[in-house]
């Protein structure tokens, strides 16, 4: 079954739309790239799967269920997402902080079960934060905050992953980290859509991409598929120079300077 | 089970989660019994014992509580709402807005008798907070506490700009009445005030209890909230609305005493953890506790005069939370 199953997808804010004409499939064990300039639409239409005040048309079916008029709690229970900014306010420590992810599973107060604090610390081992659970969440570096509220999304067990940037703000070794950890939440048969920058790095991990260039498909494919000077120097604006290494399996993607 | 020294208030198996023991309600219960009997006690005796204790020390006993807890349980929420720390329920023009329908009263000179004081206090509450969350409607911008947080400041300074033209214009004696009514008044006589108070304490505490947890979710902010399956914009609503009820009609029936929505939660973040769901509780208790207190501390300084509980509440409140701010201060430069 599809993840996710977007058709003929038009999204904008208070009647502007952002995105036209979008169709795209993630499948349950895939990773679906996003790519496309600054503004392109890349954080809109995910907003849009996840309902936070994308107005839309056309059809977004998320594993088999209409997401249009979705219950939010029956949402939260398929869809979990890992917002690019977040600011949040609290003293609560990161074992705290991860277990929050289980609220769609849990009536209105009670404490957290058994089950609960079994999946927060497995999510937690995921993210390798497990030695981080008694920390108070402020006191936390960004890219290790990023990884908490990554392992509070995995603690809601969804069946759909999003991801708005998460490489941002992050060194070589832990972007690294991040697509190796994407690669195998995938591989447990989640389907995950993750809009990204680093196109080079996420060349070597990506099923899929999306390129979007002004709010329209420019290519959807395999990196091979996807990934050509043309494709890429329209999308982002600017002549691109592309080169694979076949043996390796690296991208680098070189932006020209004309003087 | 781990021991970690120096962490006697959190009992469970590890530090991941805090969350306080059974002996930490245990003794906010004793502590507010034992406040409560020496309440009861202290204070001139000049009518028959049992009249000042049953129609005096009683019901005033029972404002202080119900005055502390629902000052403190508003300033937990309006803390997550507006995602900062420092938000009391009077960072939503809450004072202002009562302040300026009795002090209107006052000057109008209008004889209205306490309930109807009380009542006017509540209704210039409640609209303040309406006036606040109409203004950020308004400006319409996706992150919902900022500017909840500007508009309510700005209705606080407008309103308390008015209050003071009011003044401008007004003879001496009205104006002391005025004055004197934004200290902070606990003095009762009969059980009317704690009754009338009862009602509104009771529906905004129910809603604010059964929500605890949206709370936790709100305060990571909306969108994470709304991914979580919280219906953001309706739970703020309500909650907004508990907070100004419960603020409102307790300004309305004791004045503004500050710094308990703001003290007691700090506090209470210390020994019992930032979970709301222990959170709101232990500082429904912690507020009524300090109320007894202060208001017990009112009482007995310049005896057999009393001091107004605004004014002790600042005394004790401001350098205890002082204290708090410079103890952190010194803990981040290790």
């Amino acid at each position: 079954m599809s993840a996710l199953e977007i058709v003929g997808l038009r999204a904008g804010y208070g009647g502007e739309p952002v995105l036209t004409g979008i169709d795209l499939s993630v499948a349950d064990g895939e990773i679906c790239g996003l790519i496309g300039s600054n503004g392109a639409g890349k954080s809109t239409l995910l907003r849009a799967v996840l309902d936070l005040g994308v107005d839309f048309e056309g059809s977004i079916m998320i594993h088999g269920c209409e997401g249009r008029g979705m219950p939010p709690m029956e949402r939260a229970r398929l869809v979990s997402y890992l917002p690019q900014n977040f600011n949040p306010c609290s003293r609560l420590t990161v074992g705290e902080t991860v277990l929050l992810g289980r609220f769609p599973y849990r009536s209105n107060w009670s404490t957290d079960s058994e089950r609960d604090l079994e999946i927060a610390e497995r999510s937690m081992r995921e993210c390798d934060i497990w030695e981080l659970r008694d920390r108070v969440f402020t006191n936390l570096s960004g890219g290790e905050k990023r990884l908490v509220l990554l392992a509070a999304a995995l603690a809601q067990e969804p069946r759909l992953l999003l991801l708005d940037e998460p490489g941002s703000s992050l060194d070589f070794r832990h972007q690294l980290n991040m697509w190796l950890l994407l690669r195998r939440l995938s591989s447990k048969g989640i389907g995950i859509l993750v809009s990204t920058h680093e196109v080079a790095m996420a060349g070597r991990f990506l099923d899929r991409v999306l390129v979007l260039s002004e709010g329209r498909t420019a290519a959807f494919g395999t990196p091979s598929e996807t990934f050509t000077p043309d494709i890429l120097s329209e999308a982002f604006g600017v002549q691109l120079t592309v080169t694979r290494d076949a043996e390796a399996g690296s991208w680098s993607i070189i932006p020209e300077i004309r003087t | 089970m781990e021991h970690h020294p120096g962490d006697q208030n959190m009992s469970s198996s590890n530090k991941m989660v805090r969350r306080p023991g059974a002996q930490f309600w245990v003794l906010m219960l004793a502590a507010i019994a034992i406040a409560s009997v020496i309440s009861l006690m202290v204070g001139p005796l000049s009518d028959p014992p049992g009249w000042v204790i049953f129609r005096l020390r009683l019901p005033r006993l029972v404002l202080s509580l119900l005055t502390g807890g629902s000052l403190a349980v508003s300033g937990c929420v309006l803390q997550s709402l507006l995602r900062n720390d420092l938000a009391t329920p009077y960072t939503l023009g809450i004072s202002a807005g009562a302040g300026l329908a009795a002090g209107s009263l006052i000057v109008a000179g209008i004889a209205v008798p306490v309930l109807g004081m009380v009542a006017a206090g509540t209704a210039g509450a409640l609209i303040a907070v309406g006036a606040v969350y109409a203004i950020s409607v308004a400006a319409g911008r996706r992150d919902t506490g900022s500017t909840l947080l500007l508009a309510g400041v700005t209705v606080n300074l407008v309103g308390a700009s008015f209050l003071l033209l009011m003044e401008y214009f007004t003879d001496a004696n009205r104006i002391m009445e005025i004055i004197r009514w934004m200290m902070g008044d606990m003095a009762v006589v009969g059980w009317a005030k704690p009754v009338f108070l009862l009602v509104p304490w009771a529906a905004g505490m129910l809603l604010v209890l059964r929500r605890t947890g949206v709370l936790n979710q709100i305060a990571q902010g909306d969108d994470l909230a709304a991914t979580r399956g919280v219906a953001v914009r309706r739970e703020r609503n309500i909650l907004l609305a508990a907070a100004a009820i419960l603020a409102g009609a307790t300004v309305g029936v004791a004045g503004p005493v500050g710094f308990v929505g703001l003290i007691v939660p700090h506090s209470m973040r210390r020994l019992a953890g930032a979970d709301y769901r222990y959170l709101v509780p232990a500082s429904a208790l912690g507020g009524m506790l300090l109320m007894v207190v202060a208001d017990s501390i009112s009482r007995v300084v310049i005896s057999p005069a009393e001091l107004p509980i605004g004014i002790v509440m600042s005394m004790v409140g401001g350098p205890f939370f002082l204290m708090l701010l410079l103890k952190k201060g010194r803990r981040r430069k290790h």
